[in-house]
């Protein structure tokens, strides 16, 4: 029967290829945009490690100037210091335990075909790769010890291998920058998080960096942090003292695997900050705050608010689209009015009428659907073109051409319900009657 | 009141020409309560769509009261249309959206009348076909033959000179079809020239005369000779 | 004129006549919400930086290797950069203006004040950035060459005792008084800033920063690291040309150094605008696309009306109406229809702004917005239902006689 239902629709879609046509377009273009713009923002706000985004905690400390909070909502500051950073990591409370900073790495390649550039690199722990969990192509990660001897080591990305290595296993390799050399112990393979929710102070979407370094290597190495750094307060000239200040550009992270680890660290955090208020520094009031990754981004604001407008702009479009697509079906099948009471007369259910026109409208469904769904990739390229740093949001995953389909269909088949109502409501006669 | 002189009408495909009319002449006298009959295709509707204003004549001539119609454009024809002539059909052609009132109305509004005039006119006609108390109701809640004495109403609201009536009792029984019938003779009785499409020669006797229509041509021109009724012998006397 | 017929008309079928109105309803709080967004943001965009943008371009370099030297290099740079042909002038730089990175720092009016007055943006320049930059002195004077420092530490302290600042912070700070000549502090505990310039305009690196028109210009060269930056004036029309040449000018003089982000001012705005131009050019996609679904959708229904009633259409005509009367009687239809979605439109449309202004700190939706669209929109509908009409009035008078 549904073969039949089938062949009716396509046929009678095909008596009015313009209102089809119209009808089709309608939903593909309010599908597309909803789509597109959904896309954006399910990427963006959707947990980007959702197998432990509940055990990684992010630290945040209150040690901002006493007369003024650091974000006027009164939240604490959203990176920490070079001490306190340095003080947590060796009191290892945690499972596991990353402190982290951006920094520069001029490259200086052994092949002298390939230019000097200018490379951005992660200096952070071992447990870095634990707890954030990049898949490896080559090697691994370097072992509590390098961080310990400040070796010379690094982990580089995949597209850091293909530049200097054309790809090959470089594991065991020297890698020249800022006249040090450093000893390649892993290669990663792509890495692309939707968002980088490791460290937000760039922007969510920045791009990832092209090698990995010990924290107490860039240390030792005077390397400047180029991510924010802010200060509140004087500080001595030179490089220790700038250590030694108050100014926060490290971001620090704890892998905490239960609910009760998790209170015991809290707890320590705090006795940690309260021995430090003895030595007079973090004059603020107690605000430790332990946000797991999904807390993170959603106190960090991850998705723009021009996506979320987007997204209801969006969706109040699909619903203009959705109403012109009932309003058009309302009037394909009340002109068809005569037929269904003809073939009422010939014996149909009400039912089997409903079922032969639900199956219609879900025809132009999936139609609209498949071209929302081309529509929705194009909405992406576009969207691609326009941005900076969206190219791991703005794509389709098999979730998303799923939901697409779906929706279209959805909405296709709820759109012709009433007027498949409608126009099987009318007694036969009567219909037959009027000629 | 209408005469027509070597009409023609053809109608002209880019592969045949038809003759609807050729040579079609017909003279109805102010008063007349006329019949047209004839076979399918013998060019009934076509003679009323052109008597009516509702298409154009390709050759001849056509005086609708004393005035020439043939040139005018479509708004003098609308203009025409509307003030002189009142249509009955055989579907009844009621707007099924609008109630009574406002069905009676709709040529009244075209005419131009004050809000006044029109409700005295509707009020009116709709007395005179027995309908005023259904004002409010929509032509759906009507039987047939109720229905067509509505289009009677709307017909007769504006005043016309000439009614013009298309198979006026082909969608209904006999029953409402007599009804019908009398209406349609006393509003004849009242002044109103009638001209009356029908294949129904039982209907077409109860005319004053007869006209028969064959291949797009007049053949037939006499008085309705048998079923003549009293009623309309003293009419035609009065 | 006949207006209540065709209301009672409309009437008996709602369920159309909801659904055009909501579609209309919905076009209006959308286009209108949609069209003050984009109206924002071009003004957002239309800001000017107070540069010299057309020929204007940074220039970064970043050393590295034991061999580099931050001072010597900048003097080389300095002298290269200013003897290449086609060189208006240049000025080090820490970060440019629109850039989205720099550096920031509060001002206090009291040396003992506990909390900032307001933020400012800090350039570090030499006495050519004015004409570097092509920035319009307003007041006071230009730095002199005598008063440009170099800090080879950029986490040092120790604030120079001149400035010169834009007329927005001058404002701020000095509200209608002459800045020139008085003092500020940007550091704690330390010596006071005289203000002896005053500039036009000079916007900071940050776009949505609220203090975007703060910026104060510090005589010293102040490089980040081994980071340091330039912008260069061209002489007018010659930038893409000095650019090219500055790029590899620097590159040969130091090898121990990389030359990067070369690029015009006109390229830093376009990025730094990128999400408001995507916004902006988003937004107009769904405007249109709106607009086009929505009059769509009225030709359809109107279509769909006239072949539903192209009997009684013909009786009307039967009835005296003329082909003008017709062509009426639609657009007077469709005119009632979008009326009816406009008004309840105009409702969704502040509601829609409402929602915007507490969720998303948007300003409140200019008045004239709203009848604007009413006449949009009610053209809109008159040109979408024309054709319909049209179709109809031509509808024959015959057809009222035919029997189907």
């Amino acid at each position: 029967m549904f073969g039949y239902y089938l062949q009716l629709g396509l046929r009678s879609l095909r008596r009015n290829p313009v209102l089809t046509a119209l009808m089709v377009l309608g939903i593909a273009l309010g599908i597309a945009a909803s789509m597109t713009s959904l896309t954006l923002f399910h990427m963006m706000g959707s947990d980007p490690i959702p197998w432990k985004s509940d055990k990684l905690h992010y630290v945040q400390m209150d040690n901002w100037d006493p007369n003024q909070p650091y974000g006027s909502d009164g939240s604490p500051p959203d990176q920490v210091t070079y001490r306190d950073a340095v003080a947590l990591m060796q009191a290892g409370k945690a499972d596991r335990q990353a402190a982290m900073f951006r920094v520069m790495l001029p490259v200086q390649p052994e092949n002298p075909e390939v230019k000097p550039y200018l490379a951005v690199g992660r200096a952070t722990f071992a447990d870095f790769f634990a707890m954030f969990e990049p898949p490896f192509e080559y090697g691994g990660p370097w072992d509590h010890g390098a961080d310990a001897q400040h070796a010379r080591v690094m982990v580089l990305s995949h597209d850091t291998n293909e530049k200097l290595f054309g790809g090959q296993n470089s594991v065991g390799r020297k890698v020249r920058a800022n006249d040090v050399d450093y000893t390649v112990v892993g290669v990663l393979k792509e890495w692309r998080p939707r968002v980088k929710f490791f460290d937000l102070s760039s922007g969510p979407f920045y791009e990832m960096e092209d090698a990995y370094l010990p924290f107490n290597t860039a240390i030792e190495l005077q390397m400047q942090s180029v991510g924010n750094n802010s200060c509140w307060n004087n500080f001595g000239d030179g490089w220790d003292a700038y250590l030694q200040s108050d100014c926060i550009w490290i971001q620090f992270w704890a892998q905490l695997d239960s609910s009760s680890r998790l209170a015991e660290y809290k707890s320590f955090l705090d006795s940690y900050v309260g021995e430090q208020k003895k030595l007079g520094r973090f004059q603020r009031p107690l605000n430790n705050r332990l946000p797991d990754v999904n807390q993170w981004l959603a106190n960090q604001k991850v998705v723009p608010k021009d996506v979320t407008v987007q997204v209801w702009l969006a969706f109040a479009f699909l619903a203009v689209c959705l109403i012109n697509t009932v309003g058009l079906l309302l009037a394909k099948f009340i002109r068809k009015s005569g037929e269904i009471g003809l073939r009422r007369a010939l014996g149909a259910s009400r039912g089997q009428l409903f079922a032969q026109h639900v199956v219609e409208s879900g025809v132009i469904g999936i139609s609209g659907g498949l071209i929302g769904l081309l529509f929705t990739a194009f909405g992406l390229m576009l969207v691609r073109a326009l941005y900076e740093n969206y190219q791991n949001v703005a794509h389709l995953d098999w979730t998303m051409v799923a939901t697409t389909v779906l929706l279209a269909i959805g909405a296709a088949v709820l759109a012709g319900l009433f007027p498949t109502w409608r126009a099987c409501q009318t007694a036969p006669a009567a219909q037959l009657k009027t000629q | 009141m209408l005469v027509m002189t070597h009409l023609q009408k053809v109608y002209r495909t880019h592969l045949i020409e038809t003759h609807a009319l050729r040579d079609f002449s017909i003279h109805v006298g102010e008063g007349e309560f006329v019949a047209v009959t004839g076979p399918s295709g013998s060019g009934k509707t076509t003679f009323l769509n052109i008597a009516g204003l509702l298409e154009e004549f390709t050759g001849g001539e056509y005086k609708l009261d004393g005035v020439d119609v043939g040139g005018m454009n479509d708004a003098e024809r609308s203009r025409l249309r509307n003030e002189k002539i009142g249509f009955i059909f055989q579907g009844f052609n009621l707007i099924p959206d609008l109630n009574l009132f406002d069905n009676v109305d709709v040529p009244l509004r075209y005419r131009g009348f004050d809000a006044a005039e029109r409700k005295r006119r509707i009020e009116e006609s709709l007395t005179r076909v027995g309908l005023a108390s259904r004002m409010k109701h929509y032509p759906s809640e009507l039987s047939g033959g109720q229905q067509q004495r509505v289009a009677i109403a709307r017909a007769l609201a504006g005043s016309p000179r000439l009614l013009l009536a298309d198979e006026p009792t082909g969608n209904l029984d006999s029953l409402m079809a007599r009804g019908v019938m009398e209406l349609l003779e006393e509003i004849n009785r009242q002044g109103t020239t009638i001209v009356m499409v029908t294949h129904d020669p039982e209907l077409a006797a109860r005319a004053q005369r007869n006209v028969h229509v064959m291949d797009g041509q007049v053949t037939d021109l006499g008085e309705a000779p048998r079923f003549r009724k009293t009623p309309h012998a003293a009419a035609a006397t009065a | 004129m006949e207006i209540r017929p065709i209301l009672s008309a409309l009437m008996r079928s709602k369920v159309a006549l909801v659904l055009i109105g909501v579609q209309i309803a919905l076009t209006l709080a959308i286009v209108c919400n949609a069209l003050f967004i984009i109206s924002q943001r071009i003004d957002k965009m239309g800001r000017p930086s107070g540069m010299d943008e057309a020929n204007t371009f940074e220039v970064g370099s970043l050393g590295f290797g034991a061999a580099f030297d931050m001072r010597t290099t900048v003097q080389q740079d300095l002298a290269t950069l200013r003897g290449l042909p086609g060189v208006q002038d240049v000025t080090p730089i820490n970060r440019v203006p629109m850039g989205e990175a720099g550096w920031s720092t509060g001002i206090q009016l009291q040396p003992a004040q506990k909390t900032a007055t307001t933020s400012t943006a800090i350039y570090f320049v030499d006495e050519h950035a004015l004409d570097a930059m092509g920035v319009k002195l307003a007041a006071g004077r230009n730095f002199r060459a005598d008063e440009i420092g170099f800090e080879p530490d950029f986490r040092n302290n120790g604030w120079p005792p001149v400035v010169i600042i834009t007329k927005a912070l001058a404002e701020r700070l000095f509200p209608g008084q002459d800045a020139v000549g008085k003092q500020f502090y940007l550091g704690k505990d330390q010596p006071p800033q005289t203000v002896i310039g005053v500039v036009e305009r000079l916007q900071a690196p940050w776009l949505d920063w609220k203090e975007v028109e703060y910026s104060t210009l510090i005589p010293q060269i102040r490089p980040y690291s081994t980071d340091i930056r330039y912008v260069v004036r061209a002489q007018p029309g010659r930038r893409d040309e000095v650019m090219k040449l500055a790029e590899a000018k620097l590159g040969e003089i130091n090898r121990s150094r990389l030359v990067r982000n070369v690029e015009s001012m006109e390229k830093v705005r376009a990025e730094g605008y990128r999400a408001d131009r995507a916004m902006t050019i988003i937004l107009c996609i769904v405007i249109v696309c709106l607009l086009t679904i929505t009059a769509l959708g009225i030709v359809g229904m109107a279509s769909f009306w006239v072949t539903q009633r192209t009997k009684q259409i013909g009786t009307r005509r039967a009835l005296g109406a003329t082909q003008f009367d017709i062509l009426r009687y639609f657009l007077t239809e469709n005119f009632l229809i979008t009326s009816l979605g406009l008004a309840a439109g105009a409702v969704l449309t502040y509601a829609f702004n409402v929602w915007l202004m507490t969720h998303y700190e948007a300003p409140r939706l200019p008045w004239y917005y709203v009848p604007v669209g009413f006449l949009c929109l009610w053209t809109l509908g008159q040109i979408a239902v024309l054709g319909p009409a049209t179709r109809a009035s031509r509808v024959p008078p015959a057809v009222a006689t035919r029997s189907v």
